[in-house]
């Protein structure tokens, strides 16, 4: 019941913001922070569990809570929320984040503030949702619901093209799920025909029988989903403008919560459900995620602006993601967690930073800005933690997790692990050149002019508490990266234990139970649960 | 004809009784209040028939047979309750619609009773179509159903309060549904009589035994019935039929739009379910290929010009052109018991969903209009016509209610989850899989994301932060209270068979 609830205080939260804001004209603010308190206070709950218990999850595939309620029994979908190790993880991570952009914008916000916390709610509502739930029709449902409210806050609150940039990024992250529905209505399907089994639940999907072939393109249907949100290098482009036109709160949600969302399905669900499957496509992601590890980072070389510096960083940083949880071994997945984690702190950090540059200078252009560090000392000294935290400082998060991931796909893929470490140079070059040309050097006409008219103000104490407690943070995972590792563990271990069988046992030839083999045929009779009749 | 089968269409009898009481009324006492009120009262009673035969079909009898030309059953009924439903929903926009064009006051200036007559006289065709199981009573309640939309399309004109424009508008649509019509009637009539020559009957039982030894003999039979999907698929606005579409859902009074809509593709939809259910013309490759075909054509071409559009009542014309499209394809799926459920799943989505848009646009357009009584307005301008997208620039600041309605019902039409437009591409999704269609799917996906593009421009219309200053003259939007409550139960009624399914699932299965 606790997940419900998390969740269904922050729906409620939305509302209750949106209506305080229209009747009230004020209040939303607080109330946001107030929900989102107490949904990571009801999630601290399970920390407890956590502690006492951390042999639970080894020995078998146990939830550490769940809830499960009928939905659609017509399709054996029910309301199955579950949480365990990684789900934990993600949950943290994602109330965090909220908390953070809510209280790096507190004052950003003019135009329409409850609207604005409405969908800043429903957004991490609907995450929490995606990272919870083990039925797969519930899974989609709050993918695509997390969706909308994003949309609104990117085309309401952005910036100069931010219609253009919503339409975009609705429109790819909407197409490629549409392709994930089909997929995962065709592995229900065949499930059914092969079982008699009529359900979306996760747990008893994992033993579905199916071909190689159909395996092969249903999780096709899946990657390519969560490629696109990762993002991955054909279908990154959304992300830059997506990034660059959101409001600074929804680029840190983008940036810190969203992409993740893509990592954690691979990891939940393409990895576990198609084993054979993934073995086979591994060297392919592997090499998309190394490209994209180099492309990010040259392409992140080559921007003016500093936002969309920023956003080409992180395609840098979630192709280091996609090839460790591709490597297919434990350290690399562990690895790549790591880096979900750390690169939601870093970069949701260093938007944080730049929303706050362009709310004092109004510019992210790097050609006018520079000389920052005699005006704005405390903004200049954070930025550049974050940055070096970006570029894989040692002792930093960052670190421990490109390593790992690193060090896990060179066992089993070494040319390309070799590409894939190329990015890190490029990540010091592109970092280090963003604190040159901002924070160092001459300072440009423009911030003079600025503060001639009114001096420029360097963080207020709310803004350095928030961002200094991330940098304690990533410091704390680059120190003692341990109890993330261990928390991960069971989760991974399981996600893991089927691709490895599978790759072992490559080459036998399974059964195969194709579509035409099948049982039955067609979508069963309606089991009417005494409904009317007219 | 007993009295058992009399009482299987008392829906229709309550119609035909409403009508010859409207028709009445008219004649010695006009009032517009009171016959909309007659004609309500007709539709609600013709509700309560249809759950009353439906009590008595429950006990023990599958369907009832009237006289060999119609054949009542649930599924019939329940197509009959759909029409009725939304037919309520058309007299309230109508009210609403006749109520800012006509003048009260003068007599002999403006007739806005007739709108009612006509209304019950296309519902009683729509009723009677969906029970249709021969082919005289399919061509009479047709024919029915199209005569009386002829008149409704260009009843702006009856208006004397409507702008010139509308006015030519109107009858232009309706003039333009009178000649295309009449050509698919006949091209329809004729395949009739194709098929009656080569199997000597009309009724669709007999028809059935001629298709089953169809490979025997000449190919006259499938001629015909290829004609008659064509008939059809004009009705439906399928492409290549589609050409009518655009131009008379712009020309047309909103809740006749609305009307043609939802109740004119509705009922052809019910027929021809039962008509391919009956005669099992699944089985017939060039029937289906055709029909695979048209809604390739349909879902793309529809979702492509709609991107094009302007004018909201055009874009959703285009729209429905592509929602048929998906409908086909859960229909293709053959004479299963999933195949029916998802097309009727899909269909009382496609109803509420198109229903409730127009009626905000329609609503909407009601309400400039009482502002500017006669179009004295610069109608030119593109932020003035409430027909035009720009009209809808900030409106969910300006009104937040409706402006929500409308992002529901977009939203649904998307196909996004909490809507039940989300639970029919579901259903579509679910058929074609087990259909193995993966063509047909991939130009669903296709026509979802072209879709996507078109709705969410209008979204984000809605929730643009800088409305023009020049644009002020329009203010909040008012609407009469009984459109506030149609568009909130229509919204109601979308989120909740969009959350809980499960309830409109068993109400299908039970038939």
């Amino acid at each position: 019941m606790t997940l419900l609830a998390i969740i269904a205080i922050l729906f409620i939260g939305g509302v209750l913001a949106w209506l305080s804001g229209r009747l009230l004209g004020r209040g939303s603010r607080w109330i946001s922070l107030f929900s989102l308190l107490l949904a990571t206070a009801l999630l601290g709950r399970y920390w407890p569990d956590f502690t006492a218990g951390a042999d639970v999850g080894s020995g078998g595939e146990l939830w550490w809570d769940s809830l499960q309620l009928t939905w659609i029994p017509r399709f054996g979908i029910s309301f199955f929320l579950a949480v365990d190790g990684l789900g934990f993880l993600m949950l943290a991570l994602t109330l965090l984040m909220g908390l953070f952009g809510l209280i790096m914008t507190w004052r950003d916000i003019r135009f329409r503030r409850g609207f604005f916390y409405f969908n800043y709610l429903w957004i991490l509502a609907g995450v929490i949702g995606v990272f919870t739930a083990m039925d797969l029709f519930l899974f989609f449902f709050f993918w695509e619901v997390m969706l909308i409210p994003m949309l609104f806050l990117i085309a309401v609150w952005g910036y100069e093209q931010r219609i253009y940039a919503a339409i975009k990024f609705f429109i790819f992250t909407q197409a490629s799920s549409l392709l994930m529905l089909i997929a995962i209505v065709g592995l229900v399907y065949l499930h059914y025909s092969n079982s008699g089994q009529l359900t979306f639940n996760y747990r008893e999907l994992l033993s579905a029988q199916i071909s190689p072939t159909a395996a092969y393109w249903l999780m096709l249907g899946f990657f390519i989903a969560f490629a696109v949100k990762l993002p991955a290098l054909p279908v990154h482009t959304w992300l830059p403008d997506a990034h660059t036109q959101a409001p600074t709160a929804g680029s840190i949600l983008l940036a810190a919560i969203l992409l993740k969302t893509g990592a954690y399905g691979l990891l939940r669900f393409t990895l576990p459900l198609f084993p054979e499957a993934s073995v086979a496509f591994a060297p392919v992601a592997m090499t998309i995620g190394a490209l994209s590890v180099i492309y990010g980072a040259v392409l992140a070389f080559a921007q003016q602006d500093m936002k969309r510096l920023v956003a080409y960083s992180s395609v840098s940083h979630m192709g280091f993601v996609l090839l460790g949880l591709y490597a297919l071994n434990t350290i690399a997945v562990q690895g790549a967690i790591m880096q979900m984690i750390a690169h939601g702190f870093s970069t949701a950090a260093l938007f944080a930073l730049v929303g706050a540059l362009q709310q004092r200078l109004h510019t992210r252009d790097m050609a006018q800005l520079g000389g920052l560090w005699a005006s704005l000392p405390k903004l200049s000294a954070i930025a550049l933690f974050f940055a070096v935290a970006s570029l894989g400082l040692p002792g930093l998060g960052n670190f421990i997790a490109e390593f790992l991931v690193l060090l896990g796909s060179f066992d089993s893929s070494r040319w390309i692990t070799v590409v894939a470490a190329i990015g890190l140079v490029g990540a010091a070059l592109y970092a280090l050149l963003m604190m040159q040309r901002v924070f160092f050097g001459e300072s440009r006409g423009l911030n003079t002019d600025a503060t001639a008219k009114e001096p420029v103000i360097d963080l207020n104490p709310r803004e350095t508490v928030a961002l200094l407690s991330l940098a304690v943070a990533l410091v704390f995972l680059g120190l003692r990266p341990q109890p993330v590792f261990d928390i991960a563990a069971p989760s991974v271990a399981g996600s893991l234990a089927r691709a490895e069988a599978a790759r072992t046992e490559q080459g036998t030839v399974k059964a195969p139970t194709s579509i035409e083999t099948a049982t039955r045929s067609g979508w069963p009779k309606s089991i009417s649960t005494g409904g009317e009749s007219l | 004809m007993s009295a058992q089968e009399v009482h299987a269409i008392l829906p229709l009898l309550v119609l035909s009784g409403g009508i010859v009481v409207l028709l009445l009324q008219v004649s010695f006492w006009r009032g517009h209040l009171a016959a909309s009120i007659t004609s309500l009262i007709t539709l609600v009673a013709a509700i309560f028939a249809c759950f009353q035969v439906a009590g008595r079909l429950t006990s023990g009898i599958d369907s009832i047979a009237v006289t060999g030309l119609l054949l009542v059953d649930h599924t019939a009924l329940f197509f009959c309750l759909l029409l009725l439903l939304a037919a309520v929903a058309v007299a309230i926009l109508g009210f609403n619609y006749l109520q800012q064009r006509c003048h009260e006051g003068k007599p002999f200036s403006s007739y806005p009773e007739e709108f009612y007559i006509l209304l019950l006289l296309v519902m009683l065709g729509a009723t009677t179509l969906v029970c249709a199981s021969h082919f005289a009573s399919f061509f009479l309640a047709l024919e029915l159903m199209s005569l009386a939309l002829y008149p409704l399309l260009g009843f702006a004109v009856t208006g004397d309060l409507s702008p010139q424009r509308d006015q030519m508008q109107s009858l232009e649509s309706g003039i333009k549904y009178l000649l295309l019509s009449a050509l698919s009637t006949a091209v329809g009539l004729f395949g009739i009589a194709l098929i009656y020559a080569a199997s000597g009957v009309l009724d669709f039982g007999g028809i059935a035994a001629a298709v089953a030894k169809l490979h025997q003999g000449p190919n006259l039979l499938l001629t015909g019935l290829t004609l008659l999907l064509i008939a059809m698929a004009f009705k439906l606005s399928l492409v290549p039929f589609h050409i009518w579409t655009p131009d008379v859902y712009q020309g047309a009074p909103t809740p006749i739009t609305a009307l043609i809509a939802t109740v004119g593709k509705g009922a052809v939809v019910a027929v021809l379910l039962r008509f391919f259910a009956q005669t099992d013309l699944f089985a017939l490759p060039t029937l289906t290929s055709l029909l695979a075909i048209t809604a390739v054509a349909s879902m793309l071409a529809g979702n492509l010009l709609a991107l094009m559009q302007n004018n909201i009542k055009r874009l959703l014309a285009y729209s429905s052109i592509a929602h048929i499209g998906y409908l086909i394809v859960a229909f293709l799926i053959g004479n299963s018991a999933f195949g029916s459920e998802a097309v009727i799943y899909y269909l009382v989505a496609y109803v509420i969903t198109t229903l409730g848009a127009f009626a905000v646009v329609g609503l909407i357009a009601d309400s400039a209009m009482a502002q500017a009584p006669g179009g004295a307005g610069p109608i030119n301008d593109s932020t003035s016509d409430p027909f035009q997208r720009d009209y809808y620039r900030g409106l969910l600041w300006r009104s937040p209610w409706l402006a929500c309605c409308l992002a529901a019902m977009l939203l649904s039409l998307a196909g996004i989850p909490l809507t039940i437009g989300f639970i029919g591409k579901f259903y579509i999704f679910a058929a074609g899989v087990q259909g193995q269609m993966w063509m047909l799917l991939a130009a669903v996906v296709i026509g979802s994301a072209l879709g996507l593009f078109y709705y969410l421009r209008l979204l984000l219309t809605m929730v643009q932060r800088d409305p023009e200053p020049a644009s002020a003259a329009v203010g909040g939007v008012r609407i009469a209270t009984s459109g506030q409550i149609l568009l909130l139960s229509l919204t109601a009624a979308l989120l909740l068979f969009g959350v809980f399914p499960q309830i409109l699932i068993n109400w299908i299965n039970a038939l």
